[in-house]
């Protein structure tokens, strides 16, 4: 694929993000327009700018790292195994967040669940990679602990929710994955992290280009692979915290930026910010509007959206899932 | 030049290669045949450092490149953007210098692959990906090429044109050990020969010495007929 083509592409994405973006930040409105944008930069106590403020801009923020995370995190993690199939929470962070979200809505405030979540994420995580790196490791060898890390977890919230029904149906409503007032944490230290977080990613993706190549034909650096997993769960666990526990977009915007600027990294890096971003973005939108006034949890938004999208891709474009 | 000396080798605790001495023919095409399972991808591998030997040293003191039998392709990447990926090895190296890709594409011309340069890996034929491979070999500055059966699932033409290329290199210095399994092909390009027999036994010897049917019949257990017409080989089997 031409370098003009993966760039015109790159603008496109763009585009189809500032859109997602707009939705996300001023539909919904009776006065809905960018004139809003402007108005809420003079700290008047207009109610409109207000909700823009207050509730719109930290959303908008959390949507956009938690889908860009996620979709980061799959691509390192579809590099790495050599697996299509690959996704983030491979490193069991999934369930080892759901177990602490569970833990924090039970037995401690409810307010800071999020927090819960990440750290939760960030053991599970750690006890993965850990486990899975302490003699030789291997990809096949992390997915398999990451897999009996999950169950193990995944048991464990479920004989919670079984012991406090009381609690069972705020539970499953968090674990459906959706925003929060994020408790404790600023917005800005999570924007800090999250910065960091894409600052380290900028230094091995294009690592990643030789990772395309044989591992066998040339000097494979397992050390680089390692922290590239690490990355990724990290990545992972902040997604964790911005937006719960979301499925799908961690394996289908890498798989859509692949067919969209073909295999390097480079331009995969962009395109899979601005997919991961755009998807939950709009996904929040029709969260909010579609079933107007109720809010339908976004986890589950994507994955009615996801489906499809992932199945017309597989049956259209199928010949790209078979190799990666 | 490789130099081993005394080389070991334990596989499951077994002895598998036991006291090798091998000097190896700088500028050369080294070639290595034997039967299936005698050893000869282990040695290819031990040159190239992949398996550490139990005892033993083995001299090189350049820069090698080791190309295994099975490589699995990335796909959705075009020839060009496979053959740069060997420069992305470095820390923030993000984008590829003019120096660099005009060094792709003089290898490229020289291998005959430059109008392939923006197809896609996957419906690049046998002979067209080992070329890519053996540019990459080239481009990553390697003086020692390990080539572990580069002729294997490839017609005739692409044998002989991948060899042809083997051939050039060694002309210009660069001294390759190649895995053949034609006794044809490998005495027409060989330039050194090391056998390697089911019970691991070593022979190597130039052409001359080592081309001969009492040889031949040690490594394979048959019997061959080898005709010289002026220095051209050919080894025929007797039934």
């Amino acid at each position: 694929m031409a370098e003009s083509k993966k760039i015109y592409t790159l603008i496109i994405l763009t585009i189809v993000f500032l859109i997602a973006l707009y939705l996300a930040l001023f539909a919904g409105y009776k006065d809905s327009g960018i004139h809003l944008l402007f108005k809420s930069f003079d700290l008047s106590n207009d109610a409109d700018s207000i909700i823009l403020t207050v509730l719109r801009y930290p959303r908008v923020l959390k949507g956009f790292i938690a889908g860009s995370c996620l979709a980061l995190a799959g691509l390192f993690m579809q590099a790495v195994s050599k697996n299509p199939l690959a996704e983030p929470y491979l490193t069991g962070v999934s369930s080892g967040a759901g177990l602490g979200i569970v833990i924090s809505v039970i037995y401690f405030n409810s307010m800071n669940y999020s927090l819960f979540g990440f750290a939760g994420a960030l053991i599970s995580s750690a006890a993965v990679i850990l486990f899975a790196g302490i003699s030789r490791f291997s990809a096949a060898k992390m997915i398999l602990t990451g897999l009996s890390v999950n169950l193990f977890a995944s048991s464990l919230i479920s004989l919670f929710i079984l012991m406090h029904a009381d609690k069972s149906h705020l539970i499953m409503f968090i674990l459906s994955g959706g925003f929060n007032s994020g408790g404790l944490v600023p917005d800005k230290t999570l924007f800090a992290v999250f910065s960091a977080a894409l600052a380290a990613s900028c230094f091995v993706i294009p690592k990643l280009n030789f990772l395309r190549l044989d591992e066998n034909m040339v000097p494979s650096f397992k050390k680089e692979v390692y922290l590239i997993i690490i990355l990724s769960a990290f990545l992972t666990c902040l997604s964790v915290f911005a937006a719960g526990i979301l499925g799908f977009i961690g394996i289908i915007a890498p798989q859509i930026a692949k067919k969209l600027v073909g295999n390097d990294y480079r331009y995969l890096f962009f395109a899979n910010i601005l997919i991961g971003g755009s998807f939950i973005l709009f996904a929040d939108y029709l969260s909010r509007t579609l079933v107007y006034p109720l809010q339908i949890p976004l986890g589950l938004v994507i994955a009615f959206i996801g489906a499809p999208v992932f199945v017309f891709f597989l049956t259209k474009k199928g010949d790209i899932f078979d190799r990666n | 030049m490789i130099e081993i000396k005394d080389l070991s080798f334990n596989f499951e605790n077994t002895n598998f290669f036991e006291n090798i001495n091998l000097s190896l023919k700088e500028s050369c095409i080294n070639v290595i045949i034997g039967p299936n399972g005698a050893g000869k991808t282990t040695l290819i591998k031990l040159i190239a450092g992949i398996l550490k030997p139990d005892c033993g040293v083995i001299k090189s003191g350049k820069k090698m490149f080791y190309l295994p039998q099975k490589i699995t392709y990335t796909g959705a990447i075009t020839l060009y953007e496979y053959l740069t990926s060997i420069f992305f090895r470095k820390n923030w190296k993000w984008h590829i210098t003019k120096n660099e890709k005009q060094k792709i594409f003089e290898i490229m011309q020289k291998l005959e692959i430059y109008d392939k340069k923006d197809i896609t890996v996957e419906k690049l034929s046998a002979g067209e990906l080992q070329k890519a491979n053996i540019a990459l070999g080239l481009l990553s500055e390697a003086e020692i090429f390990l080539l572990d059966e580069p002729t294997s699932n490839m017609d005739l033409i692409n044998q002989v044109k991948v060899l042809d290329i083997i051939k050039k290199l060694s002309k210009n210095g660069i001294t390759s050990v190649v895995i053949l399994h034609d006794l044809n092909l490998a005495a027409f390009y060989g330039d050194y020969f090391i056998g390697i027999n089911q019970e691991r036994k070593i022979f190597s010897a130039g052409k001359k010495d080592f081309l001969k049917s009492e040889i031949l019949k040690k490594i394979y257990n048959i019997d061959f007929k080898i005709l010289n017409d002026n220095g051209s080989y050919n080894v025929q089997i007797i039934k």
